[in-house]
């Protein structure tokens, strides 16, 4: 059977953003794969070379609408590092809470766009009923929905007084029951579990081959997060399970994705019951020295890595970091070839790219 | 002079052309009203599949530069066609009757088949490879429901046939005056599978999910319907408007004709079968489900649907009255 070439993006429905496949195909199957990228490129990393360090923070967080939060933490900590400035303990823990939060919502995000591409929309509706909960907490907190202007160098900007803390834990006891319902409903439903088990399975050995990060690598069963393994903030205070699944397939990923998610409103309730009172950050402006730093951690997507250098004036010499996505997009060859036409989109959006961050 | 008139009285005003068209847009926007209510949405207003018509009347269509010009031009026409016949021979309990003349259940069987051929022939002229899937598509899903669809008619055609001395009988005035007589098929437990098969047919004929696979959205990118524009697509969605009161309409003329007496009295009882009929067999059943891959969907009607209208069949052979 002769092959044909379809294109699949840099619009499509289907994908959130813009990425552009070319899928070589065989009847329904998939035999070969392109992927091309810089649809969305703006020079934010040049940009970033001709803003103070705290325009940055502002400019980081303007990467990426799911992560937004862990792309400013990420880079307060290079500069943190850079500087050995301790941050307060209280503040630890609150940028605990703000990257959870992101990270209940994003997990969220991806696991009803999956319902969506399944032609689910009843459940696409309830999942993102259920991630309005997380919005309203950070409407309500941060008083944006989306970038939350939680960090600023050497601790955080917002505070939780008693009545917020209040809040913040009773909407967790909400979100608890609607996650353990929408984590059955994605284990037991026939029409999730039909188009999802054993598609685009990535094995272990390639999982490792292609070096992937975050609930990708988890979910084909590789035990490796930045919380754990080199534990930031508050990380290594807290009790949680990292969570892995052994198929490799688009469910086990969308497993994984829900379980950190309830594992995130446990880290949560912690962070509310166990955060000590003191300042939320260092009362003196800090004095970057030149030199060079680096700073990982885990954002929703997989471990996040900011490299900076400096030279001792009031803008970064180079600053530059690698997302998650960029380690996962390579796979999606391993993934995608021998699948079916019908679930190009399904396994596209089961490594959840985020193309704004990775092409910046 | 007035009976030379009454084809095209029936076949542009009513039942079929402009009432068809109407009830079919109120069938849809009724649709889509209850599924995003059954989401926890508000929903579109009633009257929005006649907005939306309207709104791609006043839009210039384009053709793409790889497509056979003429065959995508012409293809929507085909489909339009096609089922306003077909409309022209549902018959409205206590309303109207279609004259054998115009044909019979084996004649509305071949022009169900139009739309589908009309989506294939489409998508297959418009030079996109998504159209060329959609095509191939289209096609296993035909084989796939076909079979049962026929199964559930012949079940019906017997039935009466038998009952009235005959073999089987394909004249729709016959199989509605069978049941005005002795009482619907719906209470009639032989008839059963036959009503769940065609169940099992409708969403599939009307290409809504768990079966609308050959337009899947996230998938294809609607398939066929992808390089359609303006007037072509709006004469697209007359189609399926169509087809969604010829199926809906076959399916009350198989099972539950009767009608209570009075023009208007029964014309609005027709019409609440329909939608009754609808919200159980495409609504309820899009909201709740996924869409399905197509090897997962052929499977599935060969199995469940294509048993069930074999178990029909000899049902109804083997439970006639002996004379």
């Amino acid at each position: 059977m002769s092959s044909y070439t379809i294109p699949v993006g840099p619009l499509h429905v289907a994908l959130e953003e813009p990425m552009y496949f070319r899928v070589e195909a065989q009847g329904e199957m998939v035999v070969g794969l392109d992927i091309t990228a810089g649809h969305v490129h703006r020079g934010i990393e040049a940009l970033a070379m001709t803003r103070n360090f705290y325009q940055n923070i502002t400019l980081t967080e303007r990467l990426c609408s799911l992560c937004s939060n862990s792309h400013p933490s990420t880079y307060c900590m290079a500069l943190e590092n850079l500087a050995s400035i301790r941050i307060p303990e209280r503040a630890e823990y609150l940028r605990v809470i703000a990257d959870e939060i992101k990270r209940v919502a994003s997990n969220l995000f991806n696991c009803a766009i999956l319902g969506h591409i399944i032609g689910f929309d009843s459940l696409f509706k309830h999942v993102m009923e259920t991630r309005e909960i997380m919005q309203d907490v950070k409407e309500t907190i941060y008083g944006n929905r989306m970038d939350l202007a939680a960090n600023c160098i050497g601790g955080v900007k917002y505070d939780l007084d008693e009545e917020r803390s209040k809040y913040l834990w009773q909407q967790m006891e909400r979100m608890k029951k609607h996650l353990d319902e929408i984590y059955a409903l994605y284990c037991k439903n026939s029409f999730v579990r039909l188009r999802t088990e054993g598609v685009g399975v990535l094995s272990k050995e390639d999982a490792l081959r292609f070096a992937v990060v975050g609930p990708v690598a988890r979910g084909s069963g590789i035990d490796y997060d930045v919380r754990q393994k080199s534990p930031y903030a508050a990380y290594d205070r807290l009790d949680f399970e990292v969570q892995t699944e052994n198929g490799g397939d688009v469910l086990c990923r969308a497993k994984v994705r829900l379980r950190e998610a309830q594992q995130a409103v446990r880290l949560i309730q912690q962070c509310v019951t166990d955060m000590p009172a003191g300042p939320t950050c260092i009362d003196t402006p800090p004095e970057i020295p030149a030199g060079e730093a680096i700073a990982k951690s885990e954002a929703p997507r997989g471990e996040l890595i900011y490299y900076l250098r400096t030279d001792g004036s009031d803008i970064p010499e180079r600053l530059k970091w690698r997302v998650p996505s960029y380690m996962n997009w390579d796979a999606l060859k391993s993934m995608l070839v021998g699948d079916k036409i019908s679930d190009i989109a399904l396994i596209v959006n089961s490594i959840d790219p985020c193309i704004s961050c990775t092409e910046r | 002079m007035l009976e030379m008139l009454s084809p095209f009285f029936h076949l542009l005003l009513f039942p079929g052309g402009l009432f068809a068209l109407a009830c079919g847009l109120l069938l849809k926007g009724v649709d889509r009203k209850v599924a995003a209510r059954l989401q926890r949405r508000i929903g579109p207003p009633l009257h929005q599949p006649f907005v939306d018509l309207i709104k791609l009347w006043h839009k210039d269509s384009s053709v793409p530069e790889t497509a056979q010009s003429r065959v995508f031009a012409w293809a929507p026409h085909v489909g339009v066609t096609g089922m306003a016949l077909a409309a022209l021979l549902i018959p409205i309990g206590g309303v109207y009757t279609p004259s054998g003349a115009y044909g019979d259940l084996l004649v509305l069987l071949y022009l169900l088949a139009v739309p589908a051929v009309a989506l294939m022939i489409g998508g297959a002229a418009s030079g996109s490879p998504f159209g060329a899937i959609g095509f191939s598509r289209e096609m296993s899903m035909m084989l796939a429901y076909e079979g049962p669809l026929l199964l559930a008619l012949l079940s019906v055609a017997l039935k009466v046939g038998l009952a009235t001395g005959g073999v089987a009988t394909f004249s729709l005035a016959e199989i509605v005056r069978y049941q005005q007589a002795h009482g619907a098929l719906l209470f009639d437990p032989v008839m059963w599978p036959a009503v769940v098969t065609f169940l099992f047919v409708i969403p599939a004929n009307l290409g809504v999910v768990p079966f609308d696979i050959p337009e899947a959205e996230s998938e294809i990118l609607e398939g066929p319907l992808l390089e359609y524009s303006g007037k072509e697509l709006g004469l697209f969605q007359i189609m399926s408007a169509l087809k969604m009161v010829v199926v809906l309409g076959l399916g009350v003329t198989l099972f539950c004709p009767t009608a209570p007496g009075g023009l208007l009295l029964s014309l609005a009882w027709f019409i609440f079968k329909c939608l009754v009929l609808m919200v159980a067999s495409v609504t309820v059943v899009r909201s709740a489900t996924g869409r399905l891959r197509i090897d997962q969907a052929f499977s599935f009607y060969f199995k469940w649907p294509e048993a069930l209208g074999v178990a029909s069949l000899i049902l109804v052979l083997t439970t006639r009255n002996f004379p």
